[in-house]
């Protein structure tokens, strides 16, 4: 017969492996001193500041290829609704969450381009930020990761090799769709290829059969349009001409799509650099079509 | 500089000597009068009777070929109310002048133009050389001439009468590479004009704006129809830092036209201004020590010369940049601070015609005789050899 023993515990211990943390992107539980998931490798203080906040924030992400200008275009989106004083307003939530604008901004001053996004989701920027509306007592949570484009295209080209990637595409609330405006004007295929690909795998994702892809809205952006200025004037004329396959399948699968064109420098041009390449340098900073695809954004989406 | 300024006087000059008249447009050269007209004639359309084409040289013509009083005084008057003023404070001309006009000419230039006198600057402020300077190997001080700047950026209604009198028809005005272009150069509606432009005129209540969408070759025509030309990037920064130079020590040269600091109160820029461009008149606070307004914000301003990112590139075959012009000022969208100083210089391809870049013009002060009579001996010395080329 057997008696039962009583055993004496670490009681901090087992408190805090009783308790799971579930990740913000891909809901597996952590150890509350995790500070990447174990998982998905996403940071763990999203799901700590939005237990702390009690509120399920909402999710975009800026997607595309490599080199078309998510990282500028997501810096420059945060700086910007950060300093304006009417409208779409923003406050970054923690410290970690300013180093993306901080990044992008130093380098554009420099007159030059921020570095490529390593392709570890543990080294991207996360932001974590309360939007404040207009018109809204209330702000709204939104967490917005800088991705990077190799890594999103590895995800697509193989899905489930980027846990990261896939829950947040899956989650997601909305997202920006970059396409190389400079690309598209020199009659480049590869962007609407690409363009192609990522959208037939949005809507492919059957994780919340209430809120299909099909439903979440699209913002299309031409990037460097400063350089191709014509697409300022009709950005979903310009789409058309060229590139006509993006253009149909938004059609058939997004009824919930726009699209902008947007440029952050004035003009750029090509300097050589040591070893036989090429560096786009950035003249001057004047930030057009930026804020108009996240507000379009924010107003289509379902709160 | 000079040799443009020449252009214009010896445009101006030849029509008084050779009596070309209305026709004096059409030039021999690669496209021929001829051809020319045959484009005209498709891209410009006819105008009343009402409203003659009145180019430099017709209106030269009448200057000197008529003593009487009657045509002189209204060809002034005419003058001076599209804003050519710099045109009858020529040597050669001023003689034609009664006391009372030439009263009117000078007040003209006293309240469009501001003199800036000679001295050195220094293309990069003495901070930005501290810094990580993205602008090196331009820092040496330059020497710049006594000069006179427009107080304004040039506005809609100044460039509409350029348009209106056929400035894009006058094809001496132009740079002769450029003149297939010229007929590219048209606004939204087709007609001759800025790129922003509907059927010849700017939008409603935009009069007093600063005119954008017009390329560097447009500001350049433009400067010579009105007796002027472009500004030096020397001239351009002399304006705004108004360098003091004290004897051993490095030039003191404001960052801003107010001062060091930046104030975004002064001027029209990024998040202090409507996010488009406002009139001329705005901003006041942005006042340059010598009076020039808006130098800083509103919009870029086109200088006379080229954009090179630096002493590397200047040497190397980077093909992109080969014909970029300066830009100086920033505009109402520019977004770093640091990127809105006296000193900062951007730059785009001479034939870009955006939406935030205007110009303003500038004109030697030994271009201009401004006692009756009289002229500076350097002026008459440049302007002797024009002369004599048209007679031959």
């Amino acid at each position: 017969m057997n008696r039962g023993v009583a055993i004496e515990l670490d009681s901090f211990r087992l408190a805090s492996c009783a308790e799971h943390v579930p990740c913000l992107i891909c809901r597996e539980g952590n150890i509350p001193g995790a500070e990447t998931c174990r998982n998905c490798y996403a940071p763990m203080i999203l799901a700590h500041q939005a237990l702390a906040h009690k509120t399920v924030p909402i999710m975009l992400a800026a997607l595309g290829p490599s080199g078309v200008g998510k990282t500028v275009f997501l810096g420059m989106l945060l700086d910007m609704l950060s300093r304006q004083s009417t409208g779409l307003q923003l406050s970054a939530c923690g410290g970690f969450s300013v180093t993306l604008q901080q990044n992008t901004l130093a380098a554009l001053g420099r007159r030059e381009f921020p570095s490529k996004t390593p392709n570890e989701p543990d080294r991207w920027n996360w932001v974590h930020c309360q939007v404040h509306r207009p018109k809204h007592r209330r702000p709204v949570d939104l967490v917005l990761p800088d991705i990077a484009g190799e890594s999103l295209f590895g995800e697509v080209d193989r899905p489930r090799s980027y846990q990261v990637i896939h829950w947040l595409l899956s989650r997601c609330d909305g997202v920006f769709i970059l396409i190389d405006g400079t690309k598209l004007q020199n009659g480049s295929l590869d962007e609407d290829y690409f363009t192609m690909k990522l959208l037939s795998h949005l809507s492919e994702l059957k994780f919340n059969p209430k809120s299909p892809w099909l439903t979440r809205p699209v913002a299309l952006i031409i990037s460097k349009a400063d350089q191709c200025e014509s697409c300022f004037e009709d950005p979903a004329g310009f789409a058309r001409r060229h590139a006509p396959g993006l253009s149909r399948i938004c059609q058939q699968r997004f009824p919930k799509h726009f699209y902008f064109a947007a440029g952050v420098a004035g003009a750029c041009v090509t300097r050589k650099v040591q070893g036989g390449g090429q560096q786009s340098v950035p003249l001057r900073i004047e930030p057009r079509g930026i804020i108009e695809p996240f507000a379009w954004l924010i107003e289509n989406l379902r709160f | 500089m000079r040799s443009e300024s020449r252009l214009a006087s010896s445009c101006w000059v030849a029509g008084a000597a050779s009596g070309a008249g209305s026709a004096w447009w059409k030039l021999p050269g690669r496209f021929g009068g001829a051809i020319w007209s045959r484009y005209a004639a498709r891209f410009f359309p006819k105008r009343s009777a009402a409203e003659p084409i009145l180019d430099p040289a017709g209106e030269s013509d009448e200057a000197v070929g008529s003593e009487a009083g009657g045509a002189v005084r209204s060809l002034v008057d005419e003058m001076l109310a599209r804003r050519r003023y710099a045109l009858l404070l020529r040597p050669q001309l001023i003689g034609n002048l009664t006391d009372e006009q030439l009263a009117r000419t000078r007040e003209a230039l006293a309240d469009g133009m501001c003199l800036v006198p000679a001295g050195e600057v220094a293309l990069s402020s003495a901070i930005e050389a501290d810094e990580d300077d993205p602008q090196p190997g331009r820092r040496g001080p330059l020497r710049v001439e006594a000069y006179y700047l427009d107080r304004n950026p040039v506005t809609n209604a100044e460039f509409r009468h350029f348009v209106v009198r056929g400035g894009y028809e006058q094809m001496a005005i132009w740079d002769q590479e450029i003149w297939p272009a010229v007929l590219d150069f048209v606004d939204q509606t087709g007609q001759p004009g800025p790129r922003f432009w509907h059927n010849g005129r700017c939008a409603s209540g935009e009069d007093n704006h600063p005119v954008v969408g017009v390329c560097w070759y447009e500001a350049a025509a433009y400067a010579r129809w009105v007796g002027k030309r472009l500004t030096t990037d020397g001239e351009w920064v002399k304006a705004g830092s108004w360098p003091v130079a004290i004897t051993g020590r490095p030039l003191l040269a404001r960052r801003y036209p107010w001062g060091d600091a930046m104030d975004r109160g002064r001027a029209n820029l990024w998040g202090s201004g409507p996010g488009k461009t406002v009139g001329v008149d705005q901003f006041p606070g942005g006042v340059s020590v010598g009076g020039v307004q808006q130098l800083i914000g509103n919009v870029w301003e086109w200088t006379d010369d080229d954009f090179t990112l630096d002493a590397e590139a200047r040497d190397s075959d980077d093909t992109t940049s080969i014909h970029m012009k300066s830009l100086r000022g920033g505009a109402f969208d520019t977004y770093l601070d640091s990127q809105a100083t006296c000193h900062f210089q951007s730059g785009d391809l001479a034939l870009a015609r955006k939406h935030n870049v205007g110009f303003r013009a500038a004109i030697g002060l030994g271009d201009l005789a401004l006692s009756d009579g009289s002229c500076e001996p350097e002026a008459s010395e440049e302007l002797e050899p024009s002369i004599a080329e048209t007679e031959s």
